[in-house]
């Protein structure tokens, strides 16, 4: 199978825009994640030959920050809540089975490219615990038994 | 500038650190990332101090002397913060060994480390001799952990050339970062991800490799742990000396500083801290002087073959050869990969002794390959490498040969002399820039092989040459006007070759490095014929219900280096006895070892064993997938336990014995007697089978060196604890490693109590016939495998079991794979591989 090389040659402008000192490279690297969904191997590569920055320093300063994702994002992005009330109501346990339903561990994509699986520390919206979003939609008072239909929502 | 640190009046340079200036009165500092070639850093806060007029501690290694300062080094407070961070840098690293209460007995019973996968204390660590965390814990009276350690898991990583790394090791100091980016002005290596999943690796988890490392070594020379390592050195130890000489591969002419250990080249670093050798200077010097293949004795054709005889021989028959092609029809072939004092006489030898004009220096190309063309007429060569094409060989009547490695040209050779390496000759080379650098004799050659220049010499001799020169240095430097050598110990630039590996040299005396070194296959030189890549093909295991004898039906590693195997071995598991043992062959040139059984299934036909990667055998075993097969697998070998009902029995399980007290509890415990169980581990996570341990005894305890799980300390405290209490124990069964099972007969002399070790010597066939097993018992000799494993633990002679264990230790390093990677292919997920796959 032939390997498709992304198109990288946008970062060219990008890096243009940034002084040449190191200072840029955060802002460079947003505006990758920004029109990419994320940092592939082939955007980092051509960002360090275009900064002459070596590409395991930028890859060092990228995971430093949680923002970047490595990745590219799944369809459908599942936040599954962890704060104080969710995780009192057993938001680990809906996170556990997620990852049980999909296959893949949190912060992974599934193979498919189908679903991403995050936690986060809050929705601000407590009353619903434990709760967990789709794409933005809201699923109140979840449990283990109503994932499988919350899954199948999302045909695609 | 003057200072005072601890009352002493001292005076600092211009520019320099109050760590620097402190170290330099002999006023220590502890520190950790500091490196005298790196600059300052100030990350591991251990060099912390007092300085008067300053708020908090500063560290010593970032802060500038001034006029007047008054810094304290040694308070009461800074003592306390540096062994708490010690003790937070130590909760990532296998550190039980620091704390252990038993330090100096097992220094004592294994004073140098032993070889080991993956490594999980100072006894099994490379780095054990010469480690910067043992020596600071020493300092600093560390004794014990805040909170229990973490060990993350990660896979060894072994898939790169010459480094082995181990990142569990890892303290985050910093210092390969640092030293990558200083020498090289980028980064190979940085820190990846945040907090505690924090890591030294590539961009993408890529290889040092596929990230284009240059394989300076210079990272695996600053790492104050046992992370990053040098396949070829890691088990020799810190080498007993260290003597300088200049690096021949090419004409760079780099100084080395070489390691030596028997007469032999363990280890290579560059003299000059700041320019980093190339890759054959750093990592192939070593493999290559010691290389199994070298020529050893002088050969002489027989028919077709070439046959080992006395120099005497080779010698009288090489002159019976030579005196008869006197002339213009003679030639010397070599290349500048000689000595200048060597190519005196080798010249002198082609003029005066054999009178021919053609001594023929083939210059090597910029891969370092020579080839010679030769004058019409010429039908004798003498050649000090392979630089001769096929048919000019097979156009000569005679061929004498003196070299160093086997190659093509031996086919045709009629007189083949072993010949010295440049790390075993005295001498004189001339570099790039025309300076002449000093060769020293600093390691023997192997079995007879002697210097060019002694070679030329005494063929000289056996010519009957009158007048030829000795081998006397300084007169032939003088004779040759050969001009005073310095070793290049301060370089101007780093050498090519270390900024990029495809320009170093590819050939040496024409021979293909990458043929004679393996690790360096996969540092193609620039114009190096590439051997076609083969094509890894594995075959997938697909489960089916029929089983193959001696098949791997499973196979996980259970806890860091302890790889639990089950194998369907349908007649071993129907005679098994708690006690016995079998002897697997992983495959079919693979060594005899024995192991316990922990648990076998007579229904099902399997057997259950604990495999701990030590060696080459091991590794073979550990490294082999579910539906694979082994060799071979004879047994149940030995004599069982003894099985009755005694009262209360107490066993003793560590390491690898953890697992062999299953079936034992459940013997023990079916004949009725109370067993308790106690298995000791030095750290939480080198426990396994807890579960299963604790439905097969009525009490099951765990103990830990470092206190993380269970009970602090070994298993023998936990016993001799209880017998305090007034418990009584009627007998007790320990199985673990020597230095365990002996600290447990050593301890319970005094008392009247039958206590049994389970001996596993180095065994062969397993039946009492070689005697390989041989221990010595209350004065007897017995045989382990047949009479065993079984023993009263004190009538054992634990010394000699010991050093017969350790007999062919060196073998055992030498049949490790040494620079080329470690084939993981056969990676078999499990707890501890740390792959995060399943």
């Amino acid at each position: 199978m032939a390997i498709v090389k992304s198109d990288v040659s946008f970062i060219e402008n990008v890096v243009a825009k940034y002084p040449t000192t190191k200072g840029g490279i955060v802002a460079i690297l947003q505006e990758i994640q920004e029109r990419e969904g994320y940092l592939s191997p082939d955007a980092l590569d051509e960002t360090a030959r275009l900064t002459g920055i070596s590409v395991n320093e930028i890859y060092g300063v990228a995971t430093f920050y949680s923002f970047y994702k490595f990745n590219p994002p799944g369809r459908h992005v599942i936040q599954v809540c962890l704060g104080t009330a969710c995780h009192v109501r057993g938001g680990s346990k809906i996170l556990k089975e997620l990852e049980r339903l999909l296959k893949i561990k949190v912060g992974e994509v599934t193979p498919d490219g189908k679903f991403e699986l995050n936690r986060i520390a809050c929705l601000g919206c407590c009353a619903l615990e434990p709760v967990v979003a789709i794409d933005g939609k809201f699923y109140p008072r979840v449990t283990a038994r109503k994932l499988p239909a919350i899954l199948a929502e999302y045909q695609d | 500038m003057e200072l005072t640190i601890n009352g002493q009046r001292v005076s600092a340079e211009a520019n320099e650190t109050v760590l620097k200036c402190a170290l330099r009165h002999d006023i220590h500092i502890p520190h950790l990332c500091t490196h005298p070639s790196l600059p300052p850093f100030g990350a591991c806060r251990m060099c912390m101090v007092e300085i008067e007029g300053m708020r908090g501690y500063p560290t010593a290694c970032t802060t500038p002397a001034a006029e007047g300062m008054v810094v304290r080094t040694e308070t009461e407070a800074l003592r306390e913060l540096r062994r708490n961070i010690l003790g937070l840098m130590m909760l990532e690293h296998p550190s039980a060994c620091l704390l252990c209460d038993r330090r100096e007995q097992c220094e004592e019973f294994r004073p140098s480390s032993e070889k080991v996968g993956r490594t999980t204390g100072c006894h099994t660590c490379n780095n054990k001799e010469v480690c910067d965390v043992r020596k600071l814990s020493e300092d600093l009276g560390f004794c014990q952990l805040p909170v229990p350690p973490l060990y993350h898991f990660r896979p060894l990583e072994r898939s790169d050339p010459f480094i082995d790394r181990d990142l569990n090791l890892c303290i985050l100091c910093g210092r390969c970062v640092r030293v990558c980016k200083h020498q090289h002005d980028t980064s190979i290596i940085d820190f990846v991800g945040r907090s505690s999943i924090s890591r030294i690796g590539e961009a993408f988890g890529r290889t040092l490799l596929e990230a284009d490392c240059r394989f300076c070594g210079s990272c695996v020379d600053v790492c104050p742990t046992g992370s990053l390592a040098d396949r070829y050195a890691k088990w020799f130890g810190k080498p007993d000396s260290w003597a300088e000489t200049t690096c021949m591969f090419c004409e760079e002419g780099c100084a080395l500083h070489v390691g030596l250990e028997d007469g032999k080249a363990v280890a290579v670093r560059a003299v000059d801290e700041d320019k980093p050798l190339c890759v054959l200077g750093r990592f192939a010097t070593a493999p290559f002087m010691n290389g199994t293949e070298r020529l050893r004795a002088p050969q002489i054709r027989v028919g077709d073959v070439l046959r080992e005889v006395s120099w005497e021989e080779a010698l009288t028959r090489a002159s019976e050869k030579l005196s008869a092609c006197k002339g213009g029809a003679f030639a010397v072939v070599c290349d500048t990969s000689l000595t200048l004092e060597d190519r005196y006489v080798l010249k002198k030898f082609t003029t005066d002794v054999m009178a021919s004009p053609n001594f023929i220096i083939s210059v090597p190309d910029g891969n370092g390959r020579a080839k010679a063309s030769l004058p019409d007429g010429v039908t004798a060569v003498l050649t000090t490498g392979d630089f001769l094409t096929e048919t000019q060989r097979d156009a000569l009547d005679v061929l004498v040969v003196q070299d160093c490695y086997p190659s093509a040209i031996l086919e045709k050779a009629d007189i083949v002399f072993p010949a010295a390496l440049f790390t075993e000759t005295e001498g004189t080379v001339l570099d790039c820039r025309n300076t002449a650098r000093p060769l020293h004799r600093l390691t023997t050659p192997p079995g007879q092989a002697r210097t060019d220049g002694e070679i030329i010499t005494a063929l000289a001799a056996a010519l009957n040459t009158s007048g030829f020169p000795g081998n006397d240095r300084a007169t032939l430097a003088e004779a040759a006007g050969i001009p005073e050598a310095t070793l290049y110990s301060k370089r101007e630039s780093v050498p090519a070759a270390a900024s990029n590996p495809a320009k170093r040299s590819a050939w040496f005396r024409g021979h293909n490095l990458a043929l004679l070194v393996g690790g360096l296959k996969s540092l193609p030189a620039d114009g190096e014929p590439v051997a076609a890549e083969e094509e890894a093909s594995l075959p997938t295991f697909v489960p089916t219900d029929k089983r193959i004898p001696f098949q791997v039906l499973s196979k996980q590693e259970i806890s860091p280096n302890n790889h639990e195997i089950i194998f369907y071995a349908p007649a071993v598991a129907k005679k098994a006895k708690a006690g016995q043992f079998v002897i697997i062959m992983a495959d079919a040139t693979s060594e005899r070892v024995p192991y316990t059984l922990c648990d076998w299934d007579a229904n099902e036909g399997t057997i259950t064993l604990i495999v701990q990667e030590k060696g080459q055998s091991s590794r073979k075993l550990a490294l082999m997938r579910t539906g694979d097969t082994a060799a071979h697998i004879v047994g149940p070998l030995g004599t069982p336990l003894e099985i009755d009902n005694y009262g209360t029995v107490v066993l003793l399980g560590g390491c690898y014995g953890i697992g062999a007290h299953i079936a034992n509890a459940k013997a023990l415990k079916a004949a009725g007697n109370h067993v308790i169980l106690i298995v000791e581990a030095r750290s939480h996570y080198l426990h396994y089978y807890q579960e299963e341990l604790a439905s097969v005894a009525d009490e099951f305890i765990a103990s830990t060196i470092d206190g993380s799980n269970g009970v602090k300390g070994h298993s023998i405290d936990v016993l001799l604890r209880r017998l305090k209490t007034g418990a009584k124990v009627d007998r007790v069964i320990a199985v673990g490693c020597p230095f365990m099972m002996k600290t447990v007969a050593a301890e319970t002399a005094e008392m009247n109590m039958p206590v049994l070790a389970a001996l596993n010597p180095i065994m062969l066939d397993g039946t009492g016939m070689c005697g390989a097993c041989r221990v010595t018992i209350d004065g007897k000799t017995k045989f382990a495998c047949v009479d065993g494993p079984f023993f009263d633990a004190h009538l054992i002679d634990w010394e000699e079991l010991k050093d017969r264990r350790n007999a062919y230790s060196e073998a055992e390093i030498g049949s490790l794979l040494r620079t080329e990677p470690v084939e993981h292919a056969h990676h078999a997920h499990g707890h501890g591989c740390g792959c995060g796959k399943s």
